[in-house]
């Protein structure tokens, strides 16, 4: 199994511990994962915003360099899917877009043709890797864990361009999560947005929102939150303490990239797969939960 | 499947509770036949409104487990197949005012309308004795977004909205704004889209919900991506919504990759990102930024500049 890998901005910056997870992860499954030479930000919802075809455009380019490796485009970023999906959607949708970008692409020796998928790392679990295959690969169930599973809006939404799954009712998540042997627990947020992409304009409601979705996954008892999006991830642990500040309960709770949760039932120890640089520290719990050393 | 148990949310003006009413299950229903078959047959009391029965008229929007519908177009059988249940959860639209049972108050959210005179201000191409005319392009522009039947499913749906009444306009008033401005026999776009850049227009989550969830399937996300777009034209640029998004085109541009320990600085001016001080020393000491990493240019960072260029000459011509 081979891949285009799109890692997104934050595996280089504040979400490196996902980069060392997800290649962890995807060594020790036998999928291959050959990095982009020379992607670029997928404009992260926000390019489109000031120049939508430039938002088509840096995104066909993205796309391009995967066909010209001519492998599916695998990303571990909620946002990044959507931004890549919904390029694509656009140019295999409308002829005269796809031309119009191709001519800015022809300048660069490149051409969008639209023969390669664009897809995440949770459905390649499932879809391309299975659910049984990965099972085999357990070393250490994560028997005793309880998990929130917080799929991020832009993996679900809107359906007629992510479409993996029933974006109402879910189960990508919580599937994995079985066959790791970890326990999923019902929550009122779990499929609720993080507000991570309003964090500077509405950072009163994003708080307020990051306080609820601690809340929620807590008082439903889980161990921690997990979560297939690295943008989920930085709201709701690198800003926890800010979200604490306003409410009275304490929201505590450790948030994990999905990867890494497989790679603790792969056998990784928490350091490994970079769990001790989240802000709010998951490792005594591991300890607790999955008897580590 | 041999019944279906509708449980619905009452509220008679003073008290709210929930009630359950069973009902024989049948083939190829929608809510709006279950909310009437229980009005008609189980409870007289019960209040929902419903007017054309054929998604014209939007007001049977309600919710279910969670999810604004409109009722009489959403397939019983979808929802029970879905949520994998012979339970279903009524209430009314999330974001509203109620005012008995599944009605909720529409006045507040018209008066809230108003901001963006959602009315058309006539260009001087045409009069009301010898009409306008309108290419089939410029109806195209227009022939979505007035599709919108102000049901309130959007409205019930935005994350914004339910943390944020008084400072944001519902995006079914986002839409009628973007509906007047892009019309090409309106005069003064301008007077559409400043109410709503003056009332939370970067406050959007993205979260993409509205769009998602709009039965006439109108694409709310990029209607405010051009609302956004259209303040910056106006010279709207001194906001930390217009300079964020500056930011990713720049960095784009410059590096080919986003740099997060400047994008706050970029963002917020230099006097408010000094009080996020205590934020960033969280970051270095766990090693999630690093304050002096220069990030390096992408391979063929110069191909991106190119395609940059041809962006914005086609923006141009």
């Amino acid at each position: 199994m081979r891949y285009g890998f799109f890692p997104g901005c934050t595996l280089e910056s504040a979400a490196k511990e996902l980069m060392l997870s997800t290649k962890k992860v995807a060594s020790a499954l036998g999928i291959e994962l050959v990095e982009l030479k020379g992607w670029t930000c997928c404009g992260a919802s926000h390019i489109q915003d000031v120049d939508d075809f430039l938002a088509t455009s840096i995104n066909a380019r993205n796309i391009a360099l995967a066909e010209q490796l001519n492998a599916p485009l695998l990303t571990v970023c909620n946002t990044c899917t959507l931004m890549l999906r919904t390029a694509k959607q656009k140019l295999d949708q409308n002829d005269e877009l796809k031309a119009k970008v191709n001519q800015g692409l022809d300048k660069i020796g490149l051409q969008y043709k639209g023969t390669i998928e664009v897809t995440h790392f949770l459905w390649v679990l499932i879809k391309d890797y299975g659910l049984s295959r990965l099972k085999k690969k357990v070393k250490r169930p994560l028997e005793g864990l309880k998990i929130a599973n917080f799929y991020g809006c832009h993996i679900l939404q809107p359906p007629h361009i992510m479409g993996f799954e029933n974006h109402l009712n879910p189960k990508a998540m919580e599937m994995v999560a079985e066959v790791l042997g970890a326990e999923s627990v019902e929550f009122d947020q779990r499929l609720a947005c993080c507000g991570f992409h309003a964090v500077f304009p509405a950072e009163k409601e994003v708080m307020k929102l990051t306080g609820i979705n601690c809340l929620s996954s807590k008082k439903a008892g889980a161990d921690c939150i997990v979560t297939p999006c690295p943008l989920c991830q930085m709201q709701l642990d690198m800003y926890q303490p800010d979200a604490q500040k306003d409410v009275r309960e304490d929201i505590t709770i450790p948030v994990l990239h999905l990867p890494q949760l497989v790679g603790l039932a792969l056998g990784f120890e928490p350091n490994e797969l970079g769990i001790q640089r989240h802000i709010v520290d998951a490792i005594p719990l591991l300890k607790k939960r999955l008897v580590l050393v | 499947m041999e019944k279906v148990i509708c449980r619905i949310k009452r509220y008679d003006g003073v008290k709210e509770w929930y009630q359950e009413y069973d009902l024989p299950y049948e083939k190829g229903k929608t809510i709006l036949w279950a909310l009437t078959k229980i009005r008609e047959e189980l409870d007289p009391t019960l209040t929902f409104s419903s007017g054309c029965r054929h998604a014209i008229c939007g007001s049977c929007a309600v919710r279910v487990n969670g999810n604004a519908f409109l009722a009489c177009k959403t397939s019983l059988d979808h929802l029970l197949s879905t949520f994998e249940t012979h339970r279903l959860t009524f209430e009314p639209l999330n974001n509203f005012k109620v005012i008995r049972d599944l009605v909720v108050d529409w006045k507040p959210k018209f008066e809230k309308m108003k901001e963006v005179k959602p009315w058309l201000i006539p260009s001087k191409d045409g009069d009301k004795s010898n009409g306008f005319r309108q290419s089939a392009k410029d109806f195209h522009k227009i022939s979505s977004p007035t599709d919108c039947i102000l049901c309130g499913v959007c409205a019930s749906e935005c994350n914004q909205l339910s943390l944020n009444q008084d400072e944001y306009l519902d995006p079914f008033i986002l839409n009628k704004a973007y509906r007047f401005a892009v019309d090409s026999r309106d005069a003064a776009p301008e007077e559409h889209i400043r109410p709503i850049l003056e009332n939370g227009l970067w406050k959007c989550f993205h979260c993409m919900q509205c769009v998602s969830k709009c039965p006439k399937e109108i694409d709310l996300a990029s209607e405010n991506a051009y609302l956004r777009q259209a303040t910056m034209n106006m010279g709207e640029r001194a906001n930390k919504g217009a300079r964020h998004a500056y930011a990713f085109v720049e960095d784009v541009k410059n590096k080919g990759r986003l740099n997060e320990v400047t994008l706050p600085l970029k963002t917020e001016g230099f006097i408010n990102t000094m009080s996020r001080i205590p934020f960033a020393f969280r970051l270095i000491k766990k090693g999630k930024i690093n304050p002096f990493h220069l990030p390096k240019a992408v391979e063929g960072i110069q191909e991106v500049r190119k395609i940059y260029e041809f962006a914005q000459g086609e923006k141009e011509s």
